[in-house]
């Protein structure tokens, strides 16, 4: 089993900058998105998260599959707030015009009765929600198709995590194409077994009892093989010194101006969230049609 | 004694989170509560990385926390394959038996973190979350790293006790307070707006439901112990880590996403913390055994 990274070179303006700025860029909206519930503000951060995704030249085929699914759990996690949203958004709204009013419905064996009451600002809230989770969701999206993952480990010691733990994503990162081997190896040998992922019977404890011939040899041998690494670590006298690492990240004009930008953001969002700004913003259409 | 400097550093940042959910506390008594939600978020993941902190704090000197080449090269590893398990069991079609998702990654970050410590634990969930999300080109989203990586953190808490009965009589004694404190609370206050109508509903149902299930967590700790102190540890710690990540991650994205708490619970923590229980529950104890098998054949 091949396993292949989302990243390829594209030569952008994304990816000529530096992995920490754009970290930073990438936290620094999120931080700020999460502050405000009106629908202008967010549509402002949804543009630039667009922006980027554009600027980074992603093409609708590679990422086709992750925006199918990620709209469907967006628009399910939306019904889900809007159907039972009402004791859940007090913070956002606190006063209610209803539009109509669905129901009541009596469900059968229960005898419950359920009622959708539709009002101005639980819509408004729901399409707010929507756009905030495809702001948040477009700006993280782009990441991982866009940053090479040999640069990870030196870019989160750059943003000041110790050199061991930098190390060890740096590793991480590098073991996966090898265990995607090893997985691929002992897949084909139980199957040459008998063994068949596909078609696994049984009750839900059975079926996810059969899944350890693929897990635990994997694994396990994963482990044994590390007491090798960790030997030849120790004899390179790992970790007595500070690290020095292949490749070297510096920070150019462009990844001060990103961040310089991403700190104003953030700093500008949370001063208007004190201000109370950025609420959420029920347009007069659809109070009107409220009848308020 | 001489005081070494990642401690001092500890401290530094340590103060500095206090300070910062002092500042908010003030702010929000100055501004009656009104104006302070917005930076909500951001009080609420530092409160959690004080509790973090916090329980670092108090057993600092425990060796369970000690990151050596070791630690170094395991938590590389756990890393590595949750993020492989986790891009394969999406990729190869699986079957599903009725809403329980066959997600049998989820015993690595268990399992690192029962076995090397909440450090490896801790890194492997998250990490390695990070990874499969890579691999399947999802994107990055920080509540629900830092969310796997407390489902690996918590039972490599274990290790923070002189045995693993212990540990099991301590998670004892934190089940009983913490079921009886909310039924408790629940008596005391029965009455509250209910999150999935928004009237004045009464809770009291619930206070029971919360100490039946208390009794049941403790009866099964007893039982499970009877077979082996392993098996009811890993068990029960793995279950503790499973709704401590995951219920960090879910109600998070209230905040995140501005979701009810009935769509957290209903949408996010009961479909992902469930399943993940009973894959865990299955595989966890096999893995373990498998390794304290190798274990003993090799000496190391």
């Amino acid at each position: 089993m091949l396993i292949a990274w989302r990243y390829r070179d594209r030569d952008t303006i994304i990816q000529r900058l530096d992995p920490r700025a754009r970290i930073i860029f990438m936290l620094a909206m999120l931080f700020s998105i999460v502050q405000f519930w009106d629908l202008r503000i967010m549509l402002v951060f949804l543009g630039i998260a667009f922006l980027q995704y554009g600027l980074a030249r992603l093409t609708w085929q590679e990422t086709r599959r992750v925006w199918i699914l990620v709209s469907i759990l967006i628009l399910v996690m939306t019904t889900l707030t809007f159907i039972t949203g009402r004791g859940g958004v007090q913070y956002a709204y606190h006063e209610e015009h209803v539009i109509t009013q669905l129901g009541p419905l009596s469900l059968p064996v229960v005898g419950w009765q359920v009622a959708l009451t539709v009002t101005a600002e639980k819509t408004i809230f729901a399409i707010s929600q929507l756009v905030r989770m495809y702001a948040i969701t477009t700006m993280a999206i782009t990441i991982p198709y866009t940053v090479d993952p040999s640069l990870y480990g030196v870019t989160f010691r750059g943003l000041g995590l110790p050199d061991k733990f930098a190390y060890a994503m740096d590793l991480a990162f590098r073991f996966v194409p090898t265990l995607g081997r090893d997985f691929s190896i002992t897949l084909d040998a139980q199957r040459a077994r008998g063994y068949e992922v596909e078609k696994l019977s049984g009750g839900l404890i059975a079926q996810i009892r059969k899944l350890a011939p693929l897990l635990v040899p994997v694994t396990i041998n994963a482990i044994v093989g590390a007491e090798d690494i960790i030997d030849a670590m120790d004899l390179r006298a790992f970790g007595v010194g500070p690290r020095t690492w292949v490749h070297r990240l510096t920070y150019h004009a462009r990844d001060k101006l990103l961040i310089a930008i991403s700190v104003l953001v953030f700093t500008g969002s949370t001063v208007l969230s004190f201000l109370g700004v950025g609420n959420l913003w029920v347009p007069q259409a659809l109070l009107r049609l409220a009848g308020g | 004694m001489a005081v070494q400097p990642g401690t001092n550093r500890t401290l530094v940042w340590f103060i500095v989170l206090v300070a910062f959910v002092v500042l908010l506390a003030l702010a929000s008594i100055f501004t009656g509560g009104q104006r302070i939600s917005g930076v909500a978020p951001i009080g609420v993941t530092a409160i959690g990385l004080i509790l973090v902190f916090g329980v670092y704090l108090l057993t600092a000197e425990n060796d369970a926390w000690a990151v050596g080449t070791r630690e170094v090269v395991y938590m590389a590893i756990g890393a590595a394959l949750y993020g492989v398990f986790n891009w394969i069991f999406n990729t190869i079609p699986m079957p599903s038996v009725s809403q329980v998702a066959l997600r049998p990654s989820v015993c690595i970050p268990i399992f690192f973190g029962y076995v090397f410590g909440p450090v490896v634990g801790f890194f492997t969930g998250a990490v390695g979350n990070i990874l499969g999300d890579f691999l399947t080109g999802w994107g990055v989203f920080p509540a629900w790293d830092i969310g796997n990586g407390l489902m690996g953190m918590v039972p490599g808490l274990v290790l923070l006790f002189i045995n693993k009965r212990r540990s099991l009589n301590f998670l004892t004694i934190v089940v009983a307070v913490l079921i009886l404190l909310t039924a408790g609370l629940i008596f005391i206050n029965p009455e509250v707006v209910g999150p999935w109508t928004g009237e004045i509903e009464s809770f009291q149902l619930w206070a029971w439901i919360f100490m039946v299930g208390g009794a049941v967590v403790i009866a099964s700790r007893f039982v499970l112990e009877r077979f082996s102190v392993d098996l009811a540890a890993v068990n029960l710690w793995g279950t503790l880590g499973i709704i401590v990540g995951i219920g960090f991650a879910s109600i998070a994205d209230i905040w995140i996403n501005g979701y009810s708490l009935a769509t957290a619970i209903i949408g996010e923590f009961a479909p992902a913390a469930g399943p993940n229980i009973v894959n865990s529950m299955i595989l966890t104890p096999i893995l373990l055994a498998a390794y304290e098998a190798v274990q003993a054949r090799t000496g190391r």
